[in-house]
């Protein structure tokens, strides 16, 4: 009786099924909006410590009662950030630059090109991938400690050049193109280098821009190998300054006006190419099935 | 009969000569191939290879700072086997993965599933998710740091001190320590992987699911016999990233609590820097380092043998 009484007023079945999606929409909405709130607080955390002069928050209430800058300008001047953003700019920066151009040599070289010992040098690489790299980190240390490398750029930048994922990932994408490309541009008598530089160059963009961002981010991010290879004042990154900051105690606000300036390059990374990153890790993920 | 010599010397004539031209091609090529993969090959030998053997070679001498190495055999293992610290390492390594891997997997999870029902928004939604993935784990650490402070100056604190609850010492409590460095990586770490079910869910075709629609299929009849199993190779990738990764823990480590408090946070790798660079025992470290090699290396095969016995 009941269920013939209201069927009129919920309308036929399409409209209940509608309503219905309607429904489990909202919920889905509303789960997703607290889990956004939840996951930008610890940014707005951040933000507030930052501006709030001493005594301004009183907490359990999170606005603070009044505002200052004078800890980013601190950050800047006494803090020594700006010194910290150069280094892991140039840390990052190199690092991408010239893995990006020896990893897609190889790679192409792996795909295209037929040499004894193609295989077994690919697959000794690839091999790398299930070696923690922290098995190496003490000889590594000692060996660029023995060759003075310790704070200097090259002994930072030159033992994470050389990426297996990167030859491995750029490798399968070069191995898709099809030879004819490079073959009528070989009989038109282009060196090996010309077609490397005017062919394989450019239809490799897409690929070079999606592991380029993480390339980068890995840099930026990178604690463990500056921690041990960058160590004077002058040349630490920007983890390893903050890091030592904090550990001297420091005053909350400059510590964290210290951190958003160092987390713009790489928001700003993100924001820009954020594309990429959500293609590379479809990517990835569907290559791990 | 006299066509064959004159055959046979035009082959003659034209076969060395074709040789010559094909070993010509190949040889450019096979040069080409060896300069292009040189200078990688060097820096992976120099920084890579070399180290990765050098350390295993080290683990079997008792190499310090300031002494010659000198080869002293399974000593280091042995060692290593007797350590308190060390198994206490194994045992917080082990801990902090069981609690983090499942937090990450099931919030990724969780979240990957309500993005990929075809809400509005979901590039805003992905956006925020990946941002905390973006931050350096030093960064995560040092916000959570004054998020987790023991007074209630901290955030968590000064929340929950609006439900009267008294100040806890989020990171000074050896059974505390552990989850709330979990609770860091997690809100840190699980945009990566959503991302990855978001794309693996999207890439489940429509008309299973219709299919299960038209034989009235419930939302949770529908999710585990149709989603899950179609989604159960990147469910075992993901939860395999993610385990290696957590058992590298070491940045949150550094910056949050230096291995304590009485070394309820003292993770393997937190062990390997020690020992290599608070003690420069730099034989031992590399033991350390093998164990841990060996272990992810399991983790690896585990990975083969779970994704190579299904199809």
């Amino acid at each position: 009786m009941l269920g013939s009484a209201s069927a009129p007023v919920l309308g036929t079945p399409r409209r209940r099924r509608a309503l219905r999606r309607y429904r489990n929409a909202t919920i889905a909405h509303a789960l997703l909006i607290v889990m956004v709130v939840l996951t930008l607080i610890p940014f707005a955390w951040m933000l507030d410590l930052a501006i709030s002069p001493p005594g301004a928050l009183a907490l359990p209430d999170p606005i603070p009662h009044s505002i200052t800058l004078s800890y980013f300008s601190q950050a800047m001047q006494a803090t020594g950030v700006a010194r910290w953003v150069l280094n892991s700019a140039i840390y990052s920066v190199v690092s991408v630059a010239a893995s990006l151009l020896l990893c897609s040599m190889a790679a192409y070289a792996f795909a295209k090109k037929r040499f004894p010992g193609n295989h077994v040098i690919f697959w000794s690489f690839v091999s790398m991938l299930m070696v923690p790299w922290q098995l190496t980190i003490v000889p590594l240390y000692l060996l660029i400690a023995n060759l003075n490398g310790i704070d200097t750029y090259w002994g930072l930048i030159l033992p994470t050049v050389a990426s297996s994922q990167a030859v491995f990932l750029m490798r399968q994408f070069i191995l898709g193109l099809p030879d004819e490309l490079f073959e009528a541009a070989k009989l038109d008598g282009a060196s090996e280098l010309v077609v490397f530089r005017r062919i394989v160059l450019p239809l490799c963009v897409p690929i070079m821009a999606t592991l380029g961002i993480f390339i980068f981010l890995f840099h930026w991010n990178d604690f463990f190998w500056p921690l041990l290879a960058a160590q004077s004042e002058n040349m630490q990154t920007l983890t390893v300054g903050l890091a030592t900051f904090q550990a001297r105690s420091p005053n909350v606000g400059e510590l964290m006006a210290s951190t958003i300036i160092g987390f713009i390059p790489s928001l700003v990374v993100f924001m820009l190419l954020q594309r990429y990153i959500v293609r590379s890790i479809a990517l990835s993920g569907l290559t791990g099935r | 009969m006299a066509e064959k010599p004159a055959l046979a010397g035009r082959l003659r004539l034209a076969g060395p000569g074709w040789i010559r031209a094909r070993v010509r091609v190949r040889g450019t090529e096979v040069w080409a191939g060896y300069l292009f993969v040189l200078p990688v090959f060097v820096l992976y030998v120099v920084f890579q290879f070399g180290p990765a053997v050098a350390a295993f070679l080290l683990s079997f001498t008792n190499y310090e700072v300031g002494s010659n190495p000198q080869l002293i055999g399974l000593t280091n293992y042995l060692h290593l086997f007797q350590d308190q610290t060390f198994w206490t390492s194994v045992r917080v390594t082990v801990t902090y993965t069981l609690i983090s891997v499942p937090l990450i997997t099931l919030l990724a999870l969780g979240l990957g599933l309500l993005l990929s029902s075809g809400l509005r928004f979901l590039a805003t939604y992905r956006a925020v998710f990946f941002l905390p993935y973006v931050t350096s784990t030093v960064m995560a650490a040092l916000i959570w740091l004054y998020i987790l402070d023991p007074t209630n100056q901290g955030l968590l604190n000064a929340t929950l001190g609006a439900f009267h609850i008294q100040p806890i010492a989020w990171l000074q409590v050896p059974r505390l320590v552990l989850p709330a460095l979990a609770l860091m990586s997690a809100w840190k770490g699980f945009g990566y992987s959503m991302m990855i079910f978001v794309a693996g869910l999207m890439s489940i075709p429509h008309v299973y699911a219709e299919a299960a629609d038209v034989d009235g299929a419930s939302w949770t009849q529908r999710f585990l016999h149709v989603t899950l199993p179609l989604l159960r190779p990147i469910f075992f990738f993901v939860l395999v990233i993610e385990t290696i990764s957590s058992f590298q823990v070491f940045d949150a480590v550094y910056v949050m609590t230096s291995g304590g408090p009485a070394r309820a946070s003292f993770t393997l790798v937190y062990m390997l820097y020690t020992q290599g660079f608070e003690y420069f025992n730099y034989g031992y470290a590399c033991a350390v380092g093998v164990m841990l090699f060996l272990i992810i290396f399991g983790l690896s095969i585990a990975q083969r043998r779970l994704l190579g016995g299904e199809d």
